[in-house]
């Protein structure tokens, strides 16, 4: 199947935070505490019911006092860390190239919180029992709330009023993008780029930046950690390699022994 | 009625029982982690939380256990790091005995075989970095560092793998083995019933124990 992805162009964004609301409101998810710092009573951060959040970053920008808007939520990438290492397969790739998760079998381990490179993964988690479910976003593919089943739009993208969310085909969105890029390097936006078209194995949300990634809080080299294979790759093959061979290796040692016992028993007979 | 020597006190073996149930409660939930084919048991998170009141088990009973018998476990701890040219001997005679029942080509040895001081030294090893990392995992998924919790994760997994292989051994040697099973009298009666040992089996398995303890009649 095509692959599919959200253009989110920072140029366009008025921070107007709608897409946070249609996010909650169609994922049926509570609000979180809010803390008033300033003028712009927020959440600090994403959380376990707060998927998709605008970052206001203040920064100086091209010489002036600026908020760089960025998207802050699950970018969905093709090498992704958190699939890797997630011991139960409850995270998976959709068809359409998403990382979506079956909430029902997620252990709690985090594993993926602690092997994401952008720190997405989110869960409640009680300190003493260790309870907890990780939540992200899912592109709109969480079942029985599956926009992408019905053929519509991301929640997000359907609500923003300056189209500077776009859903679509994800080669076409890289092309949109790079068009996008270079029109802000005409204007003299010389540090414009599109984020997402490479890093990870491409990610499936794209970025139209105007400045720098690491003026937004982006990395500027996000890497898979070299760690996350060790787990799938390694450790769970092998421990079950170990197991099995260890159990076949006790069996024929049982065999062998009870043979050799026997055997001893009959000749101490004779002897006697 | 034939001669009796005493093996492990009753504290020995409470501890040594504690740490069977504990672990074993450990080892079946950490499979879950092991056998994707398993990850339906997580759905209502008791895989969360019937490991963590093991985990307590685990660690609480040997911090009872070392206050109330500083002087053995003192000694006990230190046993496990000496080795010596006999042990070497033991291990390397140890797959004629155990798949041959030739029990003549063992060297004497002292309150552990060279096998059993093997199974103690990583069940001490491994152990301590089973609290450390679990200890980490459980009360600083929030505070420490993504890169240290990674750490954390692949030792307790490694750690897993390593004792998991140890404790299904430990089993076998000491309930199933054609040799140690139909022995009354022997390791299982140490460990499951009085904590006592038969004379016999003492000076077989453990001969240069057998001479300290019928000299000064101390028990491990």
């Amino acid at each position: 199947m095509t692959e599919k992805a959200i253009l989110y162009d920072s140029t366009s964004c008025i921070a107007c935070r709608g897409c946070q609301v249609a996010c909650k409101q169609w994922n049926d998810n509570p609000l979180d505490k809010e803390e008033n710092w300033g003028d712009c009573p927020q959440t600090a951060d994403i959380s376990a019911s707060t998927w998709l959040k605008i970052m206001l970053n203040e920064a100086k920008s091209y010489g002036d006092d600026t908020f760089l808007f960025t998207r802050r939520a699950c970018m969905h990438c093709t090498d992704a860390a958190c699939i890797k290492v997630c011991p139960t397969g409850a995270l998976s790739r959709h068809e359409l190239g998403f990382v979506t998760y079956d909430k029902d079998i997620c252990s709690g381990c985090g594993y993926c919180m602690e092997f994401c490179p952008f720190g997405v993964p989110q869960s409640t988690r009680n300190t003493l029992t260790g309870a907890a479910k990780m939540d992200k976003c899912t592109l709109c593919t969480t079942p029985g709330a599956d926009r992408m089943s019905e053929n519509y739009e991301p929640a997000c993208v359907k609500t923003c009023p300056t189209d500077a969310l776009v859903f679509g085909d994800r080669d076409d969105l890289v092309i949109l993008g790079n068009q996008k890029v270079s029109e802000l390097k005409d204007e003299g936006y010389n540090n414009a780029s599109l984020y997402g078209e490479n890093e990870l194995g491409g990610l499936h949300v794209l970025y139209v930046l105007e400045d720098s990634p690491d003026r937004y809080g982006l990395p500027l080299t996000p890497e898979f950690p070299a760690m996350a294979d060790v787990w799938q790759d390694i450790i769970q093959p092998v421990g079950l390699a170990a197991g099995g061979l260890l159990l076949a290796g006790l069996g024929l040692n049982y065999i062998i022994a009870s043979r050799a016992k026997a055997a001893r028993e009959k000749a101490a007979k004779k002897e006697v | 009625m034939a001669k009796e020597v005493e093996r492990y006190s009753k504290a020995t073996r409470y501890l040594h029982w504690m740490h069977a149930i504990s672990f074993s409660i450990l080892l079946l939930t950490g499979l879950i982690l092991f056998v994707p084919a398993l990850g339906f048991l997580a759905e209502d998170s008791w895989t969360r939380i019937l490991p963590r009141i093991a985990a307590v088990l685990f660690v609480v009973a040997p911090m009872i256990y070392v206050p109330l018998n500083m002087k053995r476990s003192g000694r006990g701890i230190l046993s496990a790091f000496k080795w010596g040219k006999e042990d070497i001997r033991w291990l390397l005679a140890a797959p004629r005995y155990y798949f041959l029942c030739d029990e003549e080509a063992m060297p004497p040895q002292g309150h552990m075989n060279a096998g059993q001081k093997m199974w103690w030294l990583i069940a001490l090893v491994f152990g301590s970095l089973f609290v450390v990392t679990g200890g980490m995992m459980w009360f600083a998924k929030d505070t420490a560092s993504p890169g240290l919790l990674q750490w954390a994760v692949i030792i307790h997994d490694v750690s897993f793998i390593v004792t998991m292989i140890m404790f299904f051994v430990h089993i076998y040697m000491s309930a199933v083995h054609p040799l140690t099973r139909p022995l009354k009298g022997g390791s299982w009666d140490s460990m499951f019933c009085n904590g006592k040992m038969s004379a016999d089996f003492a000076k077989a398995h453990y001969a240069k124990w057998y001479e300290e303890v019928s000299e000064n009649k101390d028990s491990g």
